[in-house]
This record gives C-alpha cells, sequence and structure tokens, in this order.
C-alpha cells in the first residue's frame, strides 16, 4: 500500500463535499519551486507516490523533493457483483482532498530548468491541470 | 536608497466582500489607510498601477488620496488562491523621519562550496524583519553563500545588513543551510513502512480496556 496514515479515530469516513480554494499551502515555502494544482479534488495515495517517484529518479539525487499534500481520507468500495446493502464497503485506497491553488510538490536545490523539467513529470501523474511555481519574493 | 512612487487612490464607499469582488472584476485593489492616529480610511487603488509599483520594488509611496497627498508604507498585501492577483493592501501612514520595523526578502547570491561535494543549498527563511529608516528600505538583502561548506548554516545574526538597519527578527534565525541530500526512499521501503492498514483508535483502546476487566 502506498502513503495512509499510521493511526484513525474512524476507519470509514464520509465523502463530503469539496467547496471553496486553498487558502493555506497555496504558496512554495520550503524549496524553491513548486507544482500547484489549478483543480479542486481527491487525489490517490498512488498518484503523490507516482509523482514523487517521478521527481526523485529525474533529480538523481541532485535536488530536494517535499510532498505537500498527504492522504488521510478513506475512500471505500464493494467487490464486483455484489448486490446493494449489506453496508458500507471495505476501505479501497487513500486519497488527499485538494483544492484549486494548492501546492502539491516542490523542490529545491536544483536550477529552474531542471526543475520545470522534474515537476512536469510529476504534473503528468497529476489527475489535475497544473503550473509551475517559484517562490514568491513579497512584502 | 529613498525609493518612491505615487499612486491614486479614491475613498471606497462600497465596502463588504460582494462590493469588493465587483471592484476587483473592474480592474480595482480595495485597500485600507490607516495609522498615525487617525481614523482608517477604506480605499481602492488601480490595480495595474500597484502591481507595477511592486514588481519594481517600491514600498514607500505618495498617496494621492482624492486631491490630498500623504505617504504611506505598504505593510501587507493579498494575494488570490493561486498566488497571480492581488486582492487587497493595507497602506500604514507614515511620516519621512519615522523608523519602521519592515519585513526585507532575502535573495541567496553565490554557489556554495558544499554543493560541489555533493550537498544542496536549503532556504529556511526567505525574509528577515529589520528595523530601519522609512526613506532607506532595502528593496532586498542579499546573502552570499560562496563559503558555505556541508553541514554549514547562516544565521540572521551573521547576515550583512545596510548601513542604518538593525536586526528585529531573532539572531539565531535560520537563513540557509547546506547539507548533504538523504537517499531517497524507493517505492519498496515506502511500502514497507507504512502498515497494511491504518491502526484505529478507539478499538485499540477498548482492547486495552477489555484486557484491563480480564484482569480485574
Amino acid at each position: 500500500m502506498a502513503l495512509m496514515p499510521k493511526r484513525v479515530k474512524y476507519r470509514k469516513s464520509q465523502r463530503d463535499r469539496l467547496k471553496g480554494n486553498a487558502t493555506r499551502g497555496n504558496f512554495v515555502a520550503f524549496g524553491d519551486y513548486g507544482l500547484q494544482v489549478l483543480e479542486g479534488g481527491w487525489l490517490p495515495a498512488r498518484c503523490i507516490e507516482a509523482g514523487r517517484v517521478a521527481a526523485t529518479h529525474y533529480l538523481h539525487r541532485e535536488g530536494k523533493v517535499y510532498v505537500r499534500v498527504f492522504p488521510d481520507k478513506s475512500v471505500t468500495a464493494k467487490p464486483l457483483e455484489t448486490r446493494m446493502g449489506k453496508g458500507k464497503g471495505d476501505v479501497d485506497h487513500w486519497v488527499a482532498c485538494v483544492r484549486p491553488g494548492q501546492v502539491c510538490f516542490e523542490v529545491a536545490g536544483v536550477s529552474e530548468e531542471v526543475a520545470k523539467a522534474a515537476l512536469a513529470r510529476v504534473a503528468h501523474k497529476m489527475p489535475f491541470k497544473c503550473r509551475f511555481v517559484r517562490r514568491r519574493h513579497t512584502i | 536608497m529613498e525609493k518612491t512612487a505615487r499612486l491614486e487612490a479614491h475613498k471606497r464607499q462600497m465596502l463588504g466582500t460582494r462590493r469588493a469582488r465587483r471592484l476587483r472584476r473592474a480592474g480595482l485593489v480595495p485597500g485600507i489607510v490607516y495609522g498615525h492616529e487617525a481614523e482608517p480610511v477604506p480605499v481602492t487603488v488601480s490595480g495595474y498601477d500597484l502591481a507595477v509599483l511592486i514588481q519594481h520594488g517600491h514600498r514607500l509611496l505618495h498617496l494621492q488620496l482624492d486631491g490630498e497627498e500623504q505617504q504611506v508604507l505598504i505593510k501587507d498585501l493579498q494575494y488570490d488562491h493561486l498566488a497571480r492577483s492581488i486582492i487587497h493592501v493595507d497602506m500604514v501612514r507614515v511620516a519621512l523621519s519615522d523608523v519602521v520595523s519592515v519585513e526585507v526578502p532575502i535573495i541567496i547570491k553565490g554557489v556554495a562550496k558544499g554543493t560541489h561535494e555533493g550537498g544542496i543549498l536549503e532556504v529556511h527563511a526567505d525574509k528577515i524583519e529589520i528595523e530601519c529608516p522609512v526613506t532607506a528600505i532595502p528593496e532586498a538583502i542579499e546573502v552570499w553563500v560562496d563559503g558555505l561548506g556541508v553541514g554549514d548554516a547562516i544565521h540572521a545574526g551573521k547576515v550583512q545588513l545596510p548601513a542604518g538597519a538593525k536586526l528585529v527578527s531573532s539572531p539565531e534565525l535560520l537563513i540557509v543551510t547546506c547539507r548533504m541530500v538523504a537517499e531517497a526512499k524507493t517505492t519498496e521501503q515506502v511500502q514497507m513502512e507504512t502498515p497494511a492498514a491504518p491502526e484505529v483508535i478507539r478499538e485499540a483502546k477498548k482492547a486495552e480496556s477489555d484486557q484491563q476487566k480480564e484482569q480485574d
């Protein structure tokens, strides 16, 4: 299994609505460059892991990759060819709830060209439209 | 170096979220002017003009507020969720003789010695707070990292400030470090570390209490 919490209060969670935009985690905080998602939704743990592997493979131990999202929501599914009812299905996978503007990955210690190429590879693994962002020096 | 610019502003009658949104759609940025023991005044400024001034590093402005001129310092900026456009600006009235405390961005310059030995440069803080005359606020503070080897660090106390500036941030504030990159974990290693299913807190507690009951 890919990323998931070590301890949870409840094994299964309700689906819930995902409204609004990211008001936290929407700027590059740790690295020099980042990948910002432009759409909201559920980001599965296997996509996060695929993105992390894609970036670290490309960087060849040159830089550091920061993952800014964690899949803390369980998603259940019923087995195939099962009749409805008999309670909620078993946990199938874990997802992170991502709102538009969230910076999911950051890269530090490499040039902009290398960071762009690495994060472009990560963007291919994401189920959302993404854009490359730099650390902003502002007031 | 004194860096000032003119910006035209108008008093804002349209208050509230929906009205502020309408102003933003029209290319204006809502803001507020306060300080110097005067009443706060909600204002609007041109979004384009403000963005240009910010891009050029201006912080001290001659604000033309309905024909009346006053010196203001840009205290805070709020950006939209994609960090693309400015949605609000805070401006504080200042006199040209004032000494103010401001956050100034840090720009890393040079190539660290440690990066040739396999290390990477990690930036921990991208701005520091300094106290300086309002007319001498630096656009940015340069930190040279040429001599930084693997395992070395630069703290705020070691940063060379411009003349007349005093450090407000803690001198122990970590600015930049150079360290070796830890080998990234493979997917197999990640899978080995994570359990097959997470522990449920309530069930663990229940099992504990059941055990205690049995012992009693």
